[in-house]
């Protein structure tokens, strides 16, 4: 399959990228990893005229702390990276769990968080993940910068509510305000190079006195977004759980699997999934509590 | 749109001028005729592209070749040496990791890249490892054991 013509730009700071965008509007793409991208265009889902590439703009990549505040991540850091990172690893070891399932090494090598979120499949391996640690996005563009929380931000599949002269400029994620653990699992019928069945991110903050002051469950290819269940929020608020096996993480699967809004297609069915989902959530509970167990 | 690049690719440097739309296999393939970089799904399923960036596995049908300026690019035709074989090829012959040899390129990158940075690692890693470059022969367990032999021989 052939790339279709395009003219390229490769502007090396945001400014410019930002100008180049303004001045093509609909007529421009931005170029990230590429990994959907090039995909879309061999298959002529996409025919943009101008490819702006933001690969050689410096500093696009980092991770970087605000001390008591939380950490901003640049929409370039690819799958690998933040699967490997230390400082998520202990800050939010839920999206390395996501960034280490995303496509295949291969993939991962190029993939990047700020291409995942713009492109907004209801798969994604990395937006539950990042819905559960209560991450926003930053958009860039004419009249400046602004901050959407990302279940805000994605609208439906492949919609965004990004305006034409905006860029996805980093990703915040704030500390979480007591002791706190996640865990992710993507179910699908191989284990790399897989279109998620269902995918589930958990996250548990206890408070003081070892309640849960937090939870966040968020679904992924359950409706036509990756969506944080409100249910299952209210169910564990306030609980405190007598051990990993408390009634209260299956009532909350159950909640979860409420508020999903599954489809039937050639991957499975959509009672199959509504299941599965009662079943991730309360797995990866359970998980993020026995991993709370241990840290405290 | 064309552009005037220059590409490091098994340490020796190309300049060329190549419509921008061009992949690196494309590039690869086309120009500088490294046909052991094989094209088959072109939009990242099989891993038959797999070529180092900077020492990392990637697949060079979902890179512009524009896009590869600047970095260090390593195909299957700069593994051998002097007419030998690198440890890990010669383990693939050995071991019958090598079928129909479409896969081959890639996964023998791909295995250099994982030995690289793990000198022995276990049979899960190395699993995990290749699991973006299929074998249309399905002959996983003999790549698997070949890399193991290559791992045994490099230490």
């Amino acid at each position: 399959m052939l790339l279709p013509k395009f003219d390229y730009h490769a502007p090396v700071t945001m400014d410019e990228a930002g100008a180049l965008l303004n001045h093509y509007g609909e007529k421009a793409k931005i170029l990230a990893g590429g990994t959907d991208l090039l995909v879309n265009l061999k298959k002529k889902l996409l025919l943009p005229e101008q490819v702006i590439s933001l690969n050689k703009i410096e500093g696009l990549k980092e991770i970087s702390l605000v001390q008591g505040e939380g950490f901003y991540i640049g929409p370039l850091a690819t799958a690998i990276y933040l699967a490997e990172s230390k400082l998520i690893q202990e800050k939010g070891a839920v999206l390395c769990q996501g960034a280490g399932r995303l496509g295949s090494p291969l993939i991962r090598n190029r993939a990047t968080v700020g291409g995942n979120l713009v492109t907004a499949r209801p798969a994604s391996d990395l937006a539950p993940p990042l819905l559960v640690l209560g991450a926003s996005v930053i958009l860039k563009g004419l009249k400046g910068e602004r901050t959407l929380p990302l279940e805000n931000f994605i609208l439906g599949p492949g919609k965004t509510a990004i305006q034409p002269d905006e860029i996805l400029s980093r990703i915040f994620i704030p500390s979480a305000k007591g002791p706190a653990s996640g865990a992710y699992i993507k179910l699908g019928s191989r284990k790399a190079l897989e279109i998620s069945l269902v995918n589930v991110a958990s996250s548990l903050t206890l408070g003081p006195d070892g309640s849960i002051q937090e939870a966040r469950v968020a679904l992924g290819a359950v409706g036509p977004t990756p969506l944080l269940s409100p249910g299952a929020a209210k169910v564990l608020k306030g609980v405190k759980p007598k051990g990993e096996k408390d009634p209260v993480f299956k009532k909350a699967g159950r909640a979860a699997a409420q508020d999903s809004r599954p489809i039937s297609d050639h991957r499975g069915s959509a009672e199959y999934r509504r299941e599965m989902v009662e079943v991730l959530t309360h797995r990866t509970l359970t998980a993020a509590y026995v991993q709370l167990m241990k840290n405290t | 749109m064309k552009k005037v690049i220059t590409l490091n690719v098994n340490d020796q440097e190309y300049d060329l001028v190549i419509p921008v739309n061009r992949t690196l296999t494309q590039v690869l393939r086309e120009n500088l005729k490294l046909t052991g970089t094989k094209q088959g799904c072109s939009v990242g399923d099989c891993g038959s592209c797999t070529v180092l960036l900077d020492g990392e596995p990637v697949n060079s049908c979902l890179i512009l070749a524009v896009e590869a300026e600047g970095r260090r690019i390593q195909t299957i035709e700069g593994l051998a040496e002097g007419g030998k074989l690198h440890p890990i090829q010669q383990a693939f012959v050995d071991q019958g990791g090598i079928q129909c040899g479409f896969c081959s390129p890639g996964m023998i990158l791909t295995a250099k890249a994982l030995l690289d940075k793990n000198p022995s690692p276990m049979e899960s890693q190395i699993r995990e490892a290749i699991s973006g470059n299929l074998c249309r022969c399905t002959g996983y367990q003999k790549i698997v054991e070949a890399i193991q032999t290559a791992a045994k021989t490099n230490r």
